[in-house]
């Protein structure tokens, strides 16, 4: 068994005011190998699984495709398209809509029979290549941001004037190993990968932002140290997560409201996409991912799987039975949807999967009046006032949303976790945005 | 729906977060009681049973009152207001705590029904949220209400045996003759602790033994650390409990330099101004338990630190005019400016405190 980290690390994140987040789920599978799950026997693609517009498809009902073969995303389509590629080799059974996992709006999805699970770079090995190849490769490959956003990679790495990369290796999700797996399983890779984003950027102040202390990862940190690449080590937090606020943490640059990193010269990448980077120089379309699965079922697994695969497959093949849960949640426990039904698939933002009983309790499910004890401005990593823009929200005062800067929340989820009225703060804050836009306000 | 949906196991759908930090209300209620209870039980050593019985009254009134009205809540199909006691036996406790000793038990329960039915039901159903501290609000109107029979002469007699507020301390000179009122109090304080045997002046019983005034206020010292345990442990807001009790502390120091007495050296009266304007139960146990109660106080920090500085200075003011257990009416009014303080001094997100050069 490869090595793991240090078990000394904390048992808990600290945020602002001294609230703590409990990371057990992340710490019950840190040491957990990858382990690949094999294709499904139908594979569910969606044409939509980044920021941007849907892919539009190139194949139809009865074609035959192979592993990595790309089966969606036209090249005069707009610059934030990203393709998407077959993940199995086989035939095309139905290209049909359905509900988006994430969205919830109708979105298009590939249907594939699988007939062949065996994999084989699709693409020819990129050898020294000019920039701008190394970008239509990262393009081609269908790269995206794997840290949650699914940011289109070759739009980020396409800024100009950028003197900082900074690697965002922080997973500072309570319920994800992946990233740290990566780090320890798969290191040069992932720095070969680095090395090729500050080549596209033209930059070679690159920081690697982590949370493990000194000698957690000893592998990964040597080849750093070799690539003079620098390491910034970052206090054990949630919120340090969003790629604003680790810009201030690491170059102490604030970020202007409405602006992205690029503005004060900086790019953030997912250590993820980095190693997606690095494996589509090598011909491997993204089609798959590491991802953490954690329930009390299974414990927390570290998993390798193909984006379309449906999440009941992944179930089974760790012995467990989709009706044993009650909720699945979709990527961070702190941000992200749950899927309606068992059919959903894998997609390329599916960082983790974390299953509920019905036994756990959903601890939000007795709403109590607000008794404005001020925890959640006292945690917001940006410091807006959620209470306040609550009330505001409610009461469609847009003068009063504006003044309180709605449009600052990062949508981090931590004002509803410290609330001990359970309120869900965060689906307010969203209608509050809406209301400042003039968007249809959906109901609670 | 698809072939594929109507196979799968539905999921109960729900938004992000998914775990919660499982610090509820009513947890936050029971530590506050549990916290409150050492002080109780402080008091109840220093003042006797007396205290006991006021503690007992109040928390006894706001029972009665929780369960007759969420029976009748129930009654009607209504979910109830409170799902559990925790949040009245905290008022309750309050109550008991901030009533001074010799008041009569008839006030305490006047007192406990008013903040139970009136400031903490019916506020509440009616108004958005809380704007006026349930205890201090009811406890001021029973005391003016009071004030205006002690001035017609009504019940004197009641009046003088105490009860909210002590007509008898008018007499005294809060500026210029504060030593003496000191030593005035010599005689209701006692000069010698029991069981340890260890004398103390009047200035050192508000520190450690004081049997006088209110109940919370028995071992001022228990009151400090308990109370800044719970500011800690329970996240109370703490900008109020130091902006409070630093105003009042510097202006202890102010008064004393102000108005010195030949007799006493600078360092004595600053130590007893201290004793007095800090320690007393109607600032030391209100500033923790009372100022920082979050509904009706402010949320942005900078005018939490405006809410502390407000009602030192209004305290203060009350202190030195003989008014001594106007702190509660000083919170009250201050409870009033919280929807103003709320709108100013908003700090500055992220991405606000750096100007956006415009490309």
């Amino acid at each position: 068994m490869m090595k793991g980290p240090r078990k000394d690390h904390e048992h808990h994140f600290k945020e602002q005011g001294g609230f703590e987040v409990d990371i057990s789920m992340k710490k019950e599978s840190i040491d957990d190998e990858f382990t690949e799950v094999p294709p499904a026997d139908e594979m569910m693609v969606f044409l939509s699984q980044h920021i941007g517009p849907e892919a539009e498809p190139l194949v139809k009902k009865g074609d035959g495709v192979k592993y990595g073969e790309k089966i969606a995303g036209k090249e005069e389509q707009d610059h934030m398209m990203v393709p998407v590629h077959s993940p199995v080799t086989g035939t095309v059974q139905q290209i049909k809509d359905m509900p988006h996992p994430i969205s919830g709006e109708k979105g298009r999805v590939v249907i594939i029979k699988t007939e062949e699970s065996k994999k084989c770079p699709f693409y020819e090995p990129l050898g020294p290549a000019s920039k701008q190849a190394l970008l239509d490769r990262v393009r081609e490959a269908g790269v995206v941001g794997l840290g949650g956003a699914s940011f289109p990679t070759h739009v980020k790495l396409s800024e100009k004037g950028i003197d900082h990369l900074i690697i965002n290796a922080k997973e500072s999700d309570p319920n994800l190993a992946c990233d740290v797996r990566l780090m320890i399983e798969r290191p040069k890779e992932m720095i070969d990968g680095i090395k090729i984003m500050g080549k596209i950027l033209g930059t070679e102040d690159i920081t690697f932002a982590t949370r493990t202390k000194e000698g957690e990862t000893p592998r990964f940190e040597k080849l750093l140290k070799k690539s003079d690449i620098n390491i910034a080590r970052i206090r054990p937090n949630y919120s340090v997560g969003s790629e604003r606020l680790l810009v201030k943490e690491v170059l102490d640059k604030e970020v202007p409201s409405g602006r992205f990193p690029p503005y004060v010269g900086a790019v953030v990448h997912n250590v993820a996409t980095a190693l997606a980077v690095s494996r589509a120089m090598e011909g491997e379309s993204l089609v798959s991912r590491g991802l953490t699965l954690y329930s009390k079922k299974t414990g927390g697994k570290n998993l390798w799987v193909r984006m379309g695969t449906p999440i009941e497959h992944i179930l089974r093949y760790l012995g467990a039975s989709p009706s044993d849960f009650e909720r699945i949640a979709l990527g961070s426990i702190m941000m992200g949807p749950t899927v309606p039904n068992t059919s959903y698939p894998v997609l390329k933002a599916t960082s983790g999967l974390t299953a509920f009983t019905s036994s756990e309790r959903y601890p939000y499910k007795k709403q109590l009046a607000c008794i404005r004890c001020g925890y959640c401005n006292t945690v917001c990593p940006v410091d807006i006032y959620p209470q306040q823009l609550m009330m505001a929200a409610k009461k469609g005062d847009v003068k009063r949303l504006k003044e309180l800067h709605i449009e600052d929340c990062i949508d981090c989820g931590l004002c509803s976790y410290v609330c001990p009225s359970y309120i869900k703060l965060t689906p307010h804050l969203r209608r509050g945005q809406a209301h400042v836009k003039g968007d249809a306000v959906e109901d609670l | 729906m698809l072939e594929e949906e109507k196979k799968a196991r539905p999921y109960k759908v729900v938004n992000p977060p998914h775990v919660h930090i499982g610090l509820d209300k009513n947890e936050l209620m029971l530590k506050t009681f549990l916290l409150m209870s050492i002080i109780a039980y402080a008091s109840v050593m220093v003042m006797g049973l007396q205290a006991l019985f006021h503690i007992l009254v109040a928390l006894g009134t706001v029972l009665v009152v929780y369960n007759s009205v969420t029976a009748y809540q129930r009654w009607k199909g209504v979910k109830p207001t409170y799902d559990s006691p925790g949040s009245p036996l905290v008022a309750g406790m309050i109550v008991g705590l901030a009533m001074p000793l010799e008041s009569p038990y008839l006030v305490t329960v006047v007192v406990a029904f008013m903040t139970m039915f009136v400031f903490k039901y019916i506020q509440g159903k009616y108004l958005d949220h809380k704007y006026l501290n349930p205890v201090a609000t009811s406890k001021s109107i029973v005391l003016l209400a009071l004030y205006g029979v002690a001035t017609l002469n009504v019940f004197e007699g009641a009046l003088q045996g105490g009860m909210l507020f002590h007509p008898h301390h008018y007499q005294h000179n809060m500026m210029g003759g504060f030593a003496d009122m000191m030593g005035f109090f010599e005689s209701a304080f006692v000069d010698t602790i029991p069981f340890f045997g260890i004398e103390i002046s009047a200035t050192q019983a508000h520190f450690f033994w004081q049997p006088h005034g209110w109940i919370g206020s028995g071992m001022g010292i228990v009151v400090l650390v308990v109370g800044s345990i719970a500011v800690y442990w329970l996240r109370y807001k703490w900008r109020i409990v130091v902006s409070t009790l630093g105003t009042m502390t510097i202006l202890a120091i102010v008064a004393a330099l102000v108005w010195q007495n030949g007799d006493i050296s600078t360092a004595d009266m600053i130590t007893m101004r201290i004793a007095f304007h800090v320690f007393s139960g109607s600032i030391l146990f209100m500033a923790f338990f009372m100022a920082t109660e979050p509904q009706s106080t402010p949320m942005p920090e900078f005018s939490q630190f405006l809410f502390g500085v407000g009602l030192a200075v209004l305290t203060f003011v009350f202190q030195l005019n003989g008014f001594l257990g106007g702190s509660i009416i000083a919170l009250v009014i201050m409870n009033m400016t919280t929807p103003l303080l709320d709108r100013i001094v908003i700090k500055k997100p992220y991405g606000h405190r750096v100007k956006s050069v415009v490309d």
